[in-house]
């Protein structure tokens, strides 16, 4: 069993390494230059899918929290944890790779425009779930505590996004530009690599970090019967 | 003592020129906000004090009831503030509530009803960590965006007497979390209160 998710893992890495390549090919040699941005343009291609992946890990947090109130199983846990982690990493790059492209693009390094505010905010949630699971006096309450505010993060989150776009109203620059104007065949193919790549990336980290999180119950639980039998 | 700083930081004379609508409602909800975290996290020091909440967990009745009684008492807490936040912030700001009393009622009510049971959980939450209210600040104040987003544009159209139906989705959503927290709250606060 365990060795099979290591095959498992071991498959999700091979597959990461191998398209990486490819994907980054295709992005700085294939895709055509964007003709008013320029080569600032190419952080589209990282950009769009580590913020698609930030909000899969939301699914995925949901999924792991409820999951683990439901049936307490350390296993819904751990996925709950891996997501949360991981989900962080991606969120800070997207809050990191964001202005670096609106700067030049749209002349602010930020605006409180729907999707960016939704992504602070997911930022922050993640950063409390953390941060809180951290402050647990033991794994089982931290698992516990970190399910129950993992549930209701992820629930708000669609919200924030409605309410901040109410609040702000549509704005009708350049973020819609990139969707109406049809991709070159270049961009759309570096795009989608692009996104396979990042898909992948994130399930290698979860998964990695699942097997961590599992190897760490274990540990827990031998040194608590080595001290035991100490004792 | 909050409102008396924010009196001082943004000067009367401003906030007449600007109409009461755009700065008064944020500051009112400010105040509320982080006046309520400290109520929140007081709602639990008793119970944590004297490890009362192992006493509350075993009585016989469903963890969802010790909730709600929670929320209600929480709420009843809030209820008392705004009786004292609204009408100073009347009198300091200078803004007319009397004779839109009924509506700005139906607003903070609507709000508070929210607030308070995400203020209630998260703060079981923070008390069984054993934190206080910097920790419940970090986890409340981000989670209840959209509630606090909904609660000042509706303040803003009720102090600028416009009609609270163009707001009706704004409304509908703050009903909308209401029920979403209240809902989720008795469903998971068990998982707190498990020792």
């Amino acid at each position: 069993m365990r060795r099979g998710y290591d095959v498992f893992i071991g498959i999700l890495f091979a597959a990461t390494v191998a398209l990486m390549p490819v994907a980054l090919y295709l992005i700085f040699v294939n895709a055509p230059e964007e003709k008013v941005m320029g080569a600032v343009q190419k952080i589209f291609y990282f950009h769009v899918p580590i913020a698609a992946v930030t909000f899969l890990s939301v699914f995925v947090l949901l999924a792991g929290a409820a999951g683990y109130l439901w049936t307490r199983r350390a296993g819904w846990d751990h996925l709950s944890i891996a997501s949360a982690e991981v989900g962080l990493v991606f969120c800070t790059l997207v809050l990191i790779t964001g202005p670096i492209w609106a700067k030049p693009a749209w002349g602010v390094w930020w605006t409180w425009e729907a999707k960016l505010t939704t992504t602070l905010i997911l930022w922050l949630l993640l950063a409390g779930i953390l941060l809180s699971r951290a402050y647990a006096s033991a794994p089982e309450q931290g698992a516990r505590v970190a399910s129950v505010l993992g549930v209701v993060a992820a629930l708000d989150v669609p919200i924030v996004y409605k309410a901040v776009d109410w609040w702000r109203g549509n704005h009708p620059i350049v973020f819609g530009a990139g969707k109406t104007n049809p991709l070159a065949p270049g961009m759309l193919s570096a795009l989608l690599v692009s996104m396979l790549v990042f898909v992948l990336l994130y399930a290698l980290l979860v998964a990695a970090r699942m097997r961590l999180a599992a190897l760490e119950d274990r540990l827990a639980a031998l040194e608590d019967a080595a001290w035991r039998s100490q004792s | 003592m909050e409102l008396v700083v924010f009196g001082f930081a943004f000067d009367l004379d401003t906030i007449r020129r600007m109409g009461p609508g755009k700065i008064v409602p944020g500051l009112l909800w400010m105040t509320l906000a982080f006046s309520a975290i400290v109520g929140f996290t007081r709602s639990f020091r008793l119970e944590r004090a004297r490890e009362a909440l192992i006493a509350v967990a075993l009585a016989p009745i469903d963890r969802g009831a010790v909730f709600v009684g929670k929320w209600i008492a929480n709420f009843a807490l809030l209820l008392m503030l705004e009786a004292v936040l609204l009408p100073l912030t009347a009198l300091f700001f200078d803004v007319n509530i009397v004779d839109v009393a009924g509506p700005l009622a139906l607003v903070v009510l609507l709000h508070t009803v929210g607030l308070a049971a995400l203020g209630t959980l998260f703060a079981a939450v923070v008390s069984r960590l054993g934190r206080g209210e910097a920790l419940l600040a970090t986890l409340l104040l981000p989670a209840a965006t959209p509630l606090f987003l909904s609660a000042v544009h509706c303040t803003a159209s009720v102090l600028e007497a416009t009609s609270l139906s163009a707001d009706r989705k704004w409304l509908l959503l703050a009903l909308g979390l209401d029920v979403l927290y209240v809902l989720v709250a008795v469903l998971i606060f068990d998982a707190i209160l498990e020792e």
